[in-house]
């Protein structure tokens, strides 16, 4: 730890002190502590993705697999066998990690479109197979958690309180992880893998080992997030766990939106985006039927077409010009 | 830019004129503020206005739009001092946890005195949790059985369980047959969405109960863009009705390919997309004959419905009416209630038999909502497609027409 | 006899979505973009070709050229603003780009033409036409008939003509291309206004059995994205023959499995192929 990153270091401090003792000042179980709570699950999920989607520079556009297997693994251990959803997110987090060693085998070779369409379909296969198998998963219908009392065992709460701090925890350990990956051997090895697999192999990366490893690790983690998300709504069906544009597109756009392979990127991108979803939502909707979502799809582009590299890259170059100007 | 050899910008005349005038206003709005008179209430309405339900969530927020002015226009909520309702509409979207996010914003911004949504049973599941955890009642038209299964006490349903419209859509139909002939042998075809297959296990129990045999059950994909190989394996089965449960795309493809086979056996619809005017527009003389099982229809209470077709143009799907009648309920346990705190509101849903206005045009002629918070006087009728208007036709003692047989293709 | 009509019914079915697919295979192969958003198009070609019938009395069958015209124009014009400041972008910025075009295109259909389902009403919807113990049905064969002659149109101006030279040669190496002349940028207009128009085309016809709505387009997205894997990105006569395999392993598959699992087989056919053949079915062939 030189001290040329100890600003760094107090950044993520100070940004950590202010998002513990925030949620005191909001109302309890009220609209804003919902969307923050919201807010860093879903940062919590793009930063998962941010492992093979930045590190490894690997498109996945089907990470709802991971997230709606965590759902379902925990939720169907929760009603059937009494198990508590934290030992079941465990249980989730291996599920899932299964599956991304699975979904290995075949997009192994893929790279760029072709692998954003493999996992694509990945994820609408575990979203029919969830819908068809229905003695196992309810089928179309969904699943509602079962909620008793608040209780710490079984992760249901009335507050919103303790559901803000796991996820800021969840956030705060996955940005962890990333951080750890990425200066790490197996960082060095996936940032060898992105520019050129080929030359990879011959300077003795095992380059099949360490996409796997990638992948599991993020399907994991996705896995977990699926298990908090279910335990906080109290209500998903396979079209909400496995959805493509709930889940899956919108852990991309985050990462991308906030800078795809930064550690802040996800989080830059959740703080974004979903309180702007919010703010279309509130003021447009009540309108013609499609005006919000009209309005949410044209700044989307507009996003995409004044920094193609994300709202880091639009910070950086403000910094940039800023720090052009203070010569003149 | 500062002018310093100037008078100040604000001479004492002007400021006493500003004050003067500021106390005027204040003295003109005194009385509004002290007498507080003209109150709204807001009341949440939470549909789908875009994505695939986009329709039924327009057809439904103006049902609640049309009851809602009425209110108004008489006089508001008399007892609350004739305070106005106020419909606070957003977007679901076709995603849960959106709809969740928007119920807790309607509840803690707006502070709505109740919800109303949201057409469809899993946005209306995940809106109910909120619901419950604040307190606040949730009156809905869904109708998956988990909706009043789960032994919540905010959650107010209108219209029967899904399971009972398709058992209901079975026992009608062969009630309505036995004239003819004994059925031995139906089809169950149906959308894997959540409407489709619980609608289509009510069906299977009735079936199954009646010791029917049933040779052909097939779930398709909503999406579906080509039917023959369903239709075909229809044609193969030897069944003598046809159940399907479908939204409007696939049951237009399932008719008109039914046609083009030429197969004649009796269609007996699930709803949805079997009882809007965008069938019959479609279809135009297919669909005359058609029969469809429905929570509700427009023609048990024209006295009220008829101002939909007036003021919208179109008759009033069944959505709409249930949306209407929740409307209604809320506003008479209001007025019964005198007061606009959730245990006063949950307190008169509960306990009152409501049969005034727009109840009446519900099947069962009143509301009147059980422990479980499922209307118990609701039942579901039989329609049947007559130039364009849909004609209940069973049970016989809300029939207002008599069921025809279709021709034959 | 069955497994006959099945294939039958395939092989028409399978026209219409070899159609519908060309235009999102021609739009990667030259202009190298996934066009997430093509589905839409082919929900305003319904729309349009709608109009033409409810006001003009087109045959939808007619009325498709009008489609393929109006697209043509709205696809050159978004390429020309919109796409082409993205073509240099990394992949993922391309692909966002279209998804915000998705939602921006399906919402705006339902605030100008509401949320109604239209259909049309033609004397030959509800007939079929019988040949010995099997079933034609006429929309499909009439969608099938419009879908050949189409193809043949696309392979001939591809490969025939001048305009169809400068498409080939700027998908395979757009600096020669500029080298003798070419505009990558024209060619990269009139590329995504064709291929976008072709799907637009494609929806028209499939109107006599379907109905148009603002959010039909999303029953056709995967289905597309499975037939241009299956014959290859990029590759068109892949995308003939992508369609009219998927057409056929949806009819057969239901004889011998529930139709409900009908997307599901696509689906792992899909994530198979591109596993073990990523270039398609076919060999590469431009």
């Amino acid at each position: 730890m030189t001290t040329k990153n100890f600003p760094g270091y107090f950044r993520w401090l100070l940004l950590l002190l202010v998002l513990a003792i925030f949620p005191w000042f909001l109302k309890d179980q009220g609209y804003a502590i919902r969307v923050l709570i919201l807010v860093m699950l879903f940062a919590a999920m793009a930063q998962s993705w941010n492992i093979v989607g930045g590190l490894a520079n690997q498109i996945s556009l089907g990470h709802a697999a991971f997230f709606g297997i965590g759902t379902y693994t925990s939720t169907i251990l929760l009603i059937r066998f009494g198990i508590s959803p934290w030992l079941g997110m465990l249980a989730a987090m291996l599920v899932a990690a299964l599956a991304g060693a699975i979904l290995s085998i075949p997009t192994m070779r893929l790279r760029g479109h072709y692998f954003a369409l493999a996992t694509l379909a990945f994820g609408e296969v575990m979203r029919a197979i969830a819908n068809t198998w229905t003695s196992l998963t309810g089928g179309p219908v969904g699943i509602s958690v079962p909620f008793s009392q608040p209780s710490l065992s079984l992760m249901q709460f009335k507050s919103s309180l303790p559901y803000y701090y796991i996820m800021l925890g969840a956030l705060v350990i996955t940005t962890v992880i990333f951080i750890l990956i990425s200066r790490s051997k197996l960082g060095y090895r996936l940032r060898a893998v992105k520019a050129n697999p080929e030359a990879a192999e011959v300077i003795g990366v095992n380059t099949v080992r360490t996409k796997v490893m990638a992948a599991v690790i993020s399907a994991a983690l996705m896995g977990a997030c699926g298990t908090l998300y279910a335990q906080f709504n109290f209500f998903f069906d396979p079209d909400t766990a496995f959805s493509l544009t709930g889940v899956s597109i919108r852990v991309a756009l985050i990462c991308i939106i906030g800078g795809i392979g930064t550690a802040a990127g996800p989080i830059i991108g959740a703080f974004f985006i979903i309180p702007v979803e919010e703010l279309f939502n509130d003021l447009l909707s009540g309108q013609a039927a499609g005006v919000s979502q009209l309005g949410y799809g044209l700044i989307l582009i507009a996003i995409i077409l004044i920094e193609p590299h994300g709202i880091s890259a639009l910070l950086e170059r403000g910094k940039k010009m800023w720090k052009g100007k203070r010569y003149v | 830019m500062a002018s310093h050899g100037h008078p100040p910008k604000h001479s004492p005349r002007r400021r006493q004129f500003v004050a003067g005038t500021g106390m005027l206003a204040l003295a003109a709005a005194l009385p509004t503020l002290s007498l507080a008179q003209q109150k709204t209430i807001n009341v949440g309405v939470i549909l789908p206005l875009s994505g695939a339900n986009a329709q039924f969530g327009i057809n439904s927020r103006q049902g609640i739009e049309l009851v809602a002015d009425e209110i108004n226009a008489a006089g508001g909520i008399k007892s609350l001092g004739g305070a106005k309702i106020k419909l606070i509409v957003a977007d679901s979207t076709s995603a849960a946890t959106t709809a969740a996010t928007v119920a807790q914003r309607l509840i803690t911004q707006n502070e709505c005195v109740a919800i109303l949504g949201a057409f469809a049973s899993s946005l209306t599941l995940a809106i109910s949790e909120v619901t419950e955890r604040r307190g606040v009642p949730l009156l809905t038209m869904s109708f998956s059985d988990q909706i009043t299964g789960r032994g919540f006490k905010n959650v107010f349903q209108v219209v029967s369980k899904g399971s009972l419209i398709g058992k209901c859509q079975f026992d009608y139909a062969v009630a309505l047959a036995s004239g003819n002939q004994k059925v031995n042998k139906i089809a169950i075809v149906y959308e894997d969405t959540a409407y489709g297959t619980s609608q289509a296990t009510g069906l299977r129990d009735a079936a199954k109960a009646a010791k029917t045999e049933i040779v052909m059950d097939e779930a398709y994909p909503l999406g579906i863009s080509d039917v023959t190989p369903l239709i075909n394996k229809l044609r193969n089965s030897g069944a003598q009705i046809v159940f399907p449960v479908s939204y409007l795309n696939d049951s237009l493809l399932i008719i008109r390919t039914m046609r083009q086979q030429k197969i004649d056996m009796p269609i007996v619809g699930g709803a949805a997309g079997y009882v809007i005017p965008d069938f019959a527009k479609a279809l135009g003389e297919y669909a005359e004959g058609v029969l469809s099982i429905a929570p509700a229809n427009y023609d048990l209470g024209p006295q009220y419905t008829e101002r939909y077709r007036k003021r919208f143009g179109a008759f009033m799907v069944h959505e709409a009416l249930e949306h209407a009648v929740c409307m209604d309920v809320l506003a008479q346990a209001l007025e019964k209630a005198k007061t606009t705190a959730p245990d006063g509101v949950r307190e008169a849903l509960r306990s009152t038999r409501f049969n005034g206005g727009w109840t009446q045009a519900m099947t069962g002629g009143a509301v009147k909502f059980d422990d479980t918070g499922l209307n118990t006087l609701a039942e579901p009728v039989m329609v049947q497609w007559r130039k364009n208007e849909l004609v209940t036709v069973y049970p016989k003692a809300l029939a207002k027409g008599n069921f025809i047989q279709r021709k034959a293709v | 006899m069955q497994l006959l009509q099945a294939l039958i019914d395939g092989l028409l079915i399978g026209g219409v979505y070899a159609v519908i697919s060309i235009g999102l295979t021609l739009v990667f192969g030259v202009v190298g973009i996934i066009n997430f958003a093509q589905s839409q198009f082919l929900m305003v070609g319904m729309f349009i070709a709608f109009f033409a019938w409810k006001f003009l009395g087109l045959d939808p069958l007619f009325g498709a050229v009008l489609a393929f015209a109006g697209v043509f124009v709205l696809g050159a014009l978004i390429q020309k603003y919109l796409i082409s400041r993205v073509l240099k972008a990394p992949e993922v910025s391309q692909i966002f780009l279209t998804v915000g075009l998705l939602i921006v295109l399906e919402n705006l259909a339902l605030i100008v033409f509401g949320s109604e389902f239209r259909s049309v009403q033609t004397a030959y919807q509800t007939s079929a036409w019988r040949l010995g113990g099997l079933m034609f049905n006429v929309p499909y064969v009439a969608a099938f008939a419009v879908s050949a002659v189409t193809g043949l149109l696309i392979w001939w101006v591809l490969k025939k003509t001048w305009w169809g030279w400068a498409v080939r040669a700027t998908s395979q190496d757009v600096m020669a291309a500029q080298l003798v002349g070419i505009s990558p940028a024209r060619v990269h207009q009139m590329a995504f206004g064709l291929g976008v128009g072709l799907t637009a085309l494609g929806g028209s016809i499939i109107l006599p059995y379907l109905t148009v709505s603002p959010t039909i387009g999303d029953q056709f997205g995967v289905l597309m994205f499975t037939v241009v894997v299956l014959g290859g990105l990029g590759n068109i006569l892949g995308a003939v023959v992508g369609g009219l395999a998927v057409g056929m392993i949806q009819s057969i598959s239901s004889l011998v499995m529930p139709i409900q699992l009908q997307n599901l087989a696509l689906f792992l056919i899909f994530i198979l192929v591109l596993a073990v053949r990523p270039e398609g079915l076919l060999k590469k062939a431009s």
